[in-house]
């Protein structure tokens, strides 16, 4: 993609780090847009600050230190004649005053409007809009019942089933799921009674409950001309309290006529706020119904999983939405062939996931066809407990899933990352599981999968003596220890061994060179 | 040599290497023997191995000489491996009498809480102390447990990695 002499961003700073930062610039670089990196003390050596065409410091180690500081980013802007503020996700990217200050100082924010963000940035006003926008939202939850007969008239009016949720809330005390009418009462009596004893308050929502829920999200690209377009959907559903792991484009349970109603629900979502800029509605799908859950109103860390399918740069299209260009060259971009994301977060999956800190003392990336890497590390980087803990974001594209899933297996046997502990180990087996391969998963899978090992259910691609050749290696390599520890090289390079040693410490009265 | 090892899975191996010519190895594992090749590709951890003509990328890092982690077609081990002698010194030092302790940071972070005070007896495995790092909280806990002897951190403190945090005395004897 070319841009016409006259477009108006010539250069873009960078507000963030790690990953994302390396991905925005590389797109700037495509399109000969000058970068401005700004860093932490901490990333004084990172990628995003060597890549980059100017950089510029801005202290301290934890975010709020550096990259939350919006008006030190805004006046390194200024100074260095950036046309234009990418703020990548996190951070200050859904910061509407940051985004109205970048647009008061004559720059442009490459985002949504601050009226966006606020609009979606809250619940419940998100859901008044969404509603009124013809957006489907969980049904029921938003009024209190105070009686079983007001609970069995809301289930009704919702559908079965129903879950009941105590108005005061909290530790699963009051809630239970109603499959039909004839419980209800039941249930209403004993959860509020449950609720009135452990809150002192009887009162009780009756909300749809889904059941096997996936979430699924719609990528939405708006210009400054009243266009917005969808681009599918992301399947997200195996994550774990809410941090994703694996992703995929397509979903394997939407079918194109489903996948056209959830982009139209998603466009109307973003046409509600005047959407501009790229964005991410998400939704919680269930038994073939959808339900609003909320926008994110940024780049999403996923989105590359819709790059690689719809043949599209997002970031690209972000910086020309942000110069003011349409984006009609998108018209009409169909979905091709699958792709699979793997998140590899310096991360401990036999410790709960806790972060794996350290120096990445060894790197070996994978390549090949249908892989992509986007990532910030390099050897000798540190890992830091100042910012999250994702490090690459490993990509493989297949003519079909399979195809996909295949290359994915490549690419987390190719790759090896020494020094911190990551979640590519646990990726590897989720891969392999039967619920995967059939794409048969929800947002509770990967939770079942962690805590309970006998259920399962896994049909290898690798073979089944790893263990085996695992302690095979780890007996030799003892055995080559051991055996170097005899024979140290001396000073001047001769090898010896500790029987020589021994004997020259006794002829030279213990002087060992 | 003879080596005694032991995976996270909790199965035991017991292996006999002997060394051939170059990088060249014979291992007996149960009643097999297997040829194996075995080179050292870039001191960094980076392994390759050659077993009967298998052929493995392994990638091996140490935490001490005893427990290493193996990485075998992306698969990670974590593995207890000791020859001879050391199983042996292993098995006197788990007869003998409860030795005192030092609890390390796991990672660098901060310590959000405390949860021990001088004088406090310990079972094992008792948390000790609370640490951030990445916003996430972790918990820190003793390994065979005692007396605290000395608390060598405050709350709200910066810490490094493997800095001492607590220290133990053996706990008294029944």
């Amino acid at each position: 993609m070319t841009l016409s002499p006259d477009f108006p961003i010539k250069k873009v700073l960078i507000a963030n780090r790690g990953e994302i930062a390396v991905r925005i610039l590389r797109s700037c670089r495509d399109l000969g847009i000058d970068t401005v990196a700004v860093y932490s003390d901490a990333d004084r050596n990172a990628l995003h600050v060597r890549f980059a065409n100017e950089a510029f410091p801005l202290g301290g180690n934890t975010p709020a230190e550096s990259y939350l500081r919006g008006d030190a980013i805004l006046a390194i802007a200024k100074q260095c004649g950036a046309d234009a503020i990418h703020p990548g996700f996190g951070f200050l990217s859904e910061n509407g005053a940051f985004a109205e200050a970048v647009e008061a100082a004559g720059l442009r924010f490459i985002g949504p409007s601050s009226h966006a963000m606020a609009v979606m940035g809250d619940k419940l006003a998100s859901r008044k809009a969404m509603v009124a926008a013809d957006v489907p939202v969980v049904p029921g939850g938003t009024d209190a019942v105070k009686d079983a007969a007001a609970a069995a008239e809301a289930a009704e009016e919702i559908g079965y089933p129903v879950m009941l949720k105590a108005s005061a809330g909290g530790g699963g005390k009051g809630i239970r799921v109603v499959e039909n009418p004839e419980e209800i009462e039941t249930a209403f009596t004993t959860a509020s009674g449950e609720a009135q004893n452990a809150f002192g308050d009887g009162r009780m929502y009756v909300e749809k409950y889904l059941v096997e829920p996936r979430h699924i999200e719609i990528q939405v690209l708006g210009d400054k001309h009243g266009n917005v377009l969808h681009f599918g959907e992301r399947e997200c559903s195996l994550q774990r309290r809410h941090q994703k792991l694996i992703e995929e484009a397509p979903s394997p349970v939407i079918d194109e006529a489903t996948r056209q109603r959830m982009g139209s629900a998603a466009v109307a979502a973003a046409k509600a706020v005047d959407y501009v800029s790229a964005g991410t509605v998400e939704f919680l799908w269930s038994k073939g119904e959808f339900y609003f859950l909320e926008m994110n109103t940024r780049i999403q860390v996923e989105h590359g999983i819709t790059e690689e399918v719809y043949g599209v740069d997002l970031i690209t299209q972000m910086i020309r939405v942000a110069g003011d260009e349409t984006i009609e060259d998108c018209v009409g971009l169909i979905p091709r062939g699958h792709a699979i994301e793997v998140r590899l977060n310096a991360e401990d999956p036999e410790n709960n996931f806790l972060p794996s800190l350290g120096t990445i003392r060894n790197l070996r990336w994978p390549g090949g066809p249908g892989v992509r890497i986007d990532s910030s590390v390099y050897r000798g980087m540190d890992v830091t407990p100042y910012y999250d803990s994702m490090l690459a974001k490993l990509i493989a594209y297949g003519r079909d899933r399979e195809q996909a899933r295949r290359r994915m297996l490549r690419i987390l046997q190719e790759l090896h990352v020494g020094g911190v502990k990551t979640s590519a180990g646990v990726a590897l087996q989720l891969l392999q599981t039967k619920g995967f391969r059939e794409g048969n998963y929800d947002t509770g899978f990967l939770e079942r999968y962690m805590e309970d090992q006998d259920a399962r259910e896994v049909a290898r691609d690798l073979p089944d003596d790893l263990e085996e050749i695992a302690v095979m290696v780890a007996a030799i390599y003892r055995q080559r220890a051991g055996a170097r520890r005899h024979i140290k090289p001396t000073a001047d390079g001769h090898a010896t061994n500790s029987w020589v040693a021994q004997a020259r410490r006794e002829q030279h009265g213990g002087q060992v060179r | 040599m003879k080596y005694f090892l032991k995976t996270q899975s909790g199965r035991e191996f017991e292996l006999e290497i002997s060394a051939g010519n170059a990088d060249s190895y014979s291992i007996k594992i149960g009643d097999r023997t297997i040829q194996a090749d075995f080179t050292d590709v870039d001191r960094l951890g980076q392994h390759a191995a050659i077993f009967d003509g298998r052929s493995f990328a392994a990638s091996i890092e140490e935490s001490d000489e005893q427990h290493l982690l193996v990485n075998i077609a992306g698969e990670t081990f974590t593995i207890i491996a000791q020859d001879e002698r050391e199983k042996a010194a292993d098995a006197v030092a788990s007869q003998g009498p409860p030795r005192a302790e030092v609890v390390k940071a796991s990672m660098p972070g901060v310590i959000v809480s405390l949860a021990v005070a001088a004088g406090d007896v310990l079972e094992p495995g008792a948390p000790v102390a609370v640490l951030e790092a990445m916003k996430m909280q972790n918990e820190v806990a003793c390994l065979h447990g005692g007396v605290v002897e000395e608390v060598l951190i405050e709350a709200g403190q910066s810490v490094e990695a493997n800095q001492p945090l607590i220290k133990l005395a053996p706990a008294p004897q029944e």
